[in-house]
């Protein structure tokens, strides 16, 4: 019986799957216990606050379907979804470091009610899942990727 | 260099890539949304785009909302809020930072800085069981509104009276009232 040899790479890009996916879901999951209450956690980053009911419907389930389909989807839907869980943080960031910028006391609502105030370590750690998913995208990228030359066929 | 799709496998390969992408990426993003709308449908706390109104934020004041509504709570004067101190049924709770709070605070006010983090507001709810008024006090009155409001919100009890000190602390202060300082007990990471 042989055993199939899993590169690094490979168990790298898994385990970030895994770790990026399964935080993001677990995210969406807690988000979704309570959308009145993430309403007001969205509302209270003074980003077009009056409009803050469309995102707390629609990005806890967002989250949980990009979470999964990171960890579980074939090859060519997970590569949507790195791109997509990429476009989230990327917003996350950015809501974040406006409202720590502006000086305003809020909580990250991060993974739905309360939690710590935001500050530089919700943007570090905002910039290290960045930072993650951008790891993952270059390890799924050079997976793929044939040999730059090609040894030429014998005819 | 080659730059010919046809004959460089590294082009190949991006282009098989990111072949169909963004249809995909439409498509996960389409039913995250459907699914979370279907959600909200039938969840007990949905938000309801039509009614939904944010909650005043601590620092931007009232005067975002254009015509000032009248307020949903009740303003004390320093007089009557210094009758409640000592009252077992009342709970005074300060709005400001915990900077602020740790400066100086109204003795036996608790620390419940933002209307936003549900945690301390939980907590102070928690605490208000058995309590007939809550006194919510800030920087001015305009910043102890909103965490007012949304206590009150939240509390979703008929008899509780909630109310706002109106000047918030500097008038308190200045008036010379029990006053109490050092860093907040229990105010656990939120600032």
């Amino acid at each position: 019986m042989t055993a199939a040899r899993i590169s690094p790479r490979d168990a790298g890009a898994w385990l970030l799957r895994l770790g990026l996916g399964g935080l993001l879901a677990v995210a969406g999951l807690l988000k979704l216990r309570d959308p009145s209450g993430f309403a007001a956690e969205i509302a209270n980053y003074q980003l077009l606050p009056a409009l803050a009911a469309y995102p707390a419907a629609i990005l806890p389930a967002t989250e949980l379907v990009l979470g999964l389909s990171l960890m579980a989807a074939p090859a060519p839907w997970r590569r949507a979804a790195t791109v997509g869980v990429a476009i989230l943080f990327v917003l996350f960031t950015i809501a974040v470091g406006s409202a720590y910028a502006r000086g305003i006391n809020i909580a990250c609502g991060c993974f739905g009610g309360g939690g710590a105030a935001i500050g530089p370590l919700t943007l570090l750690r905002n910039l290290a899942l960045l930072l993650g998913i951008a790891a993952l995208w270059t390890l799924d990228a050079s997976r793929r990727r044939p040999p730059s030359v090609a040894p030429a066929q014998p005819s | 260099m080659n730059h010919d799709p046809e004959l460089d496998p590294a082009s190949n390969a991006r282009a098989a890539q990111l072949d169909g992408l963004p249809s995909r990426l439409a498509v996960l993003l389409a039913a995250g949304a459907a699914l979370g709308l279907l959600v909200n449908l039938v969840h007990p706390r949905a938000v309801r785009f039509a009614t939904f109104a944010p909650p005043r934020v601590c620092s931007a004041g009232a005067e975002q909302a254009g015509a000032p509504a009248p307020p949903a709570v009740e303003l004390l004067s320093l007089a009557q809020v210094a009758s409640l101190c000592g009252d077992p049924r009342a709970m005074v709770a300060d709005a400001r930072s915990a900077e602020r709070f740790a400066e100086g605070h109204v003795a036996g006010a608790i620390h419940l800085p933002c209307a936003s983090s549900r945690l301390a507001a939980t907590a102070a709810l928690d605490r208000l069981a058995g309590k007939e008024t809550l006194v919510v006090y800030g920087d001015s009155t305009e910043e102890a509104m909103p965490v007012a409001e949304e206590l009150r919100r939240r509390g979703d009890r008929p008899g509780l009276r909630v109310a706002v000190l109106a000047g918030g602390f500097p008038a308190w202060s200045q008036a010379g009232l029990a006053c109490s300082s050092g860093p907040c007990a229990d105010c656990g990471p939120h600032r």
